[in-house]
């Protein structure tokens, strides 16, 4: 697997794409409860640079989904700005890809017409249609499982064909909201490992939600720590480590404890945990 | 499979078996509990003589149309309800109401408005077949998850392979069971309304062989009305099944 791997992955030069540069500036999102308006996003300010692969991890429920949602352009009703390469969204588009946590493949099409069904609204001509598809299906492994059904197909297989027809329109940016949130742990490494290649070959600008620290820390270039209500940016973290990364890189790792220090710990001060021994957490950290 | 077969014929054959043993015993009059293998040689007779095939026929003619026609306005309505607010607004309240109104409980104004003629009996099987349609479909295209319509905007997909190619395979297995339901219930409302008033007809038929004291003749109009209801009920059962074959296997 991990020979497979290394010889998979091209060595690219890391040299940034042309487009699929993203900017949030002051971006506000309220959500209207009767009367009462629910701030959920709060003055979000971010550069994607076109190529990156940005991590964002939060308390749930801090606007992650809210943030990505806008971003692909599901809600449009937002205050401030979202750029991709300069123009502001206003909708949804096939220069942005969206995978959910749930793979939402049509459970009546095969796995073929699942991924076909993205080009429909493309100029690609019909007899180019089919040999994309394949090219897609076999970049994420999955050639000789055309003529699947979704339900024929594991956890990990059905996100790797959600992950297929999700790049098959060629998007500058891919956002993905807790794509493998739902598999198993195994299962999920190896998607991650895939993920990585697909970016690494792609080259496109890659937005993932996860609550998954060590995920996050594993794929990004940089890790974006959300804080709750209102959502907003807590704080960024680089992560200036080259692709393919060793997952088990002492540096990782206390990236990884730090931003997890950072989720927890606040809640640890302002609400006692509980417990009839009350730990000194953070000496015990340290 | 055999083995599935002989369990669910089992009964069935244990049941006969209890009836002709009653028929023989005597305790009842022969002229009211006829043994079923008069029953089967009146049904042959029937048949042989072509009076069943002609009372089948009507029946079943006016079972299509009444249920092609409900079945059609049906189908309208209830996507129409399901995808206009102000159309659910407006006809929903109503509908529900109406719906509640057993359909046999329609038949002496539509007497009134229509007499007995094959006009009544069509829109009484249309009534019926209506109701259960409306709603399915209602619900059908109502329950379709927002997160299909969200990959489908995602996608931008063209409203045509939009609506061939999502919204109508999303709503097909709820409808194909409102359709399913409305058919059996169309069938028995006529065979009730034939019953009442008519001059042909499966209905007619026992209603006719009960006038002249012939309970066989009865009994064969149970044995085919049952037999019918049950074959459709099968029939659309198969199309269902065929339609969710991308369903667990
Ligand atoms: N359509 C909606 N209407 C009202 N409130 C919503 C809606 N969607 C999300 N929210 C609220 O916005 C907040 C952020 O939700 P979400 O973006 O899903 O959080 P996350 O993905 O970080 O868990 C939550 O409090 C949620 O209840
Ligand atoms: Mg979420």
């Amino acid at each position: 697997m991990t020979l497979h791997t290394r010889i998979d992955t091209p060595h690219v030069p890391i040299d940034t794409p042309a487009n699929g540069a993203l900017t949030i500036a002051n971006l506000s999102k309220d959500f209207r409860i009767g009367r009462e308006a629910l701030p959920v996003l709060d003055r979000i300010d971010l550069d994607i640079r076109a190529g990156e692969f940005v991590s964002i991890v939060g308390p749930s429920g801090c606007g992650k989904s809210t943030l990505v949602r806008l971003i692909a352009g599901l809600d449009t009703d937002y205050a401030g700005e979202i750029r991709l390469d300069g123009k502001r969204i206003a909708g949804t588009s096939l220069d942005r890809g969206l995978i959910f946590q749930d793979h939402r493949l049509f459970p009546w099409l095969t796995l073929e017409e699942n991924v076909g069904l993205a080009l429909l609204n493309t100029d690609i001509p019909k007899p180019q249609r089919a040999r994309i598809v394949a090219e897609h299906i076999a970049l994420v492994n999955l050639t000789g499982f055309e003529q699947a059904y979704p339900h024929q197909l594991s956890g990990g297989m059905a996100q790797r064909a959600a992950i297929a027809r999700a790049l098959v329109t060629e998007p500058k940016l891919l956002l993905l909201d807790e794509p493998l949130g739902a598999l198993d742990a195994l299962t999920r490494v190896h998607v991650q490992r895939e993920l990585q290649r697909i970016w690494l070959t792609q080259r496109s600008t890659m937005v993932m939600v996860t609550h998954d620290v060590e995920e996050a820390v594993f794929l990004g270039d940089r890790v974006i720590v959300m804080d709750a209500k209102p959502g907003r940016i807590r704080r960024i973290v680089d992560i200036d480590l080259p692709h393919p990364r060793d997952r088990s890189s002492p540096i990782l790792h206390r990236l990884r404890d730090e931003i997890l220090a950072e989720l927890t710990g606040p809640q640890v001060d302002s609400q006692a945990p509980e417990n009839l021994v009350h730990l000194p957490v953070r000496e015990v950290r340290a | 499979m055999i083995r599935r077969f002989a369990q669910g014929i089992a009964p069935l054959l244990a049941l006969l078996l209890a009836w002709q043993l009653a028929s023989a015993s005597g305790v009842f009059p022969a002229q009211v509990l006829v043994p079923p293998s008069e029953v089967a040689a009146t049904l042959a007779r029937l048949w042989q003589d072509g009076e069943l095939g002609d009372h089948l026929g009507t029946s079943l003619f006016r079972l299509v149309f009444g249920f092609l026609t409900g079945a059609a306005i049906g189908l309208a309505f209830g996507a129409a309800m399901a995808l206009s607010k102000l159309f659910e607004t407006l006809f929903a309240p109503v509908f529900q109401a109406v719906r509640q109104v057993p359909v046999l409980a329609f038949i002496p104004m539509l007497v009134l408005l229509l007499g007995i003629e094959e006009r009544f009996k069509i829109v009484v099987v249309a009534v019926a077949v209506f109701f259960p349609v409306a709603l399915a479909t209602f619900d059908g295209v109502k329950g379709i998850p927002k997160a299909w319509f969200e990959v489908a905007r995602l996608y931008r997909t063209p409203p045509l392979p939009f609506i061939t190619r999502i919204l109508l395979p999303a709503a097909v297995p709820p409808v194909l069971t409102g359709l399913r339901l409305g058919l059996t219930r169309g069938w028995l409302v006529l065979v009730a309304c034939e019953l009442l008033a008519a001059d042909s007809g499966i209905g007619q038929m026992m209603e006719m062989g009960r006038q002249m004291f012939r309970i066989d003749v009865v009994l064969a109009g149970v044995f085919v009305s049952g037999l019918v209801g049950f074959g459709l009920d099968r029939s659309v059962k198969l199309v269902e099944r065929r339609f969710a074959r991308w369903k667990e296997a």
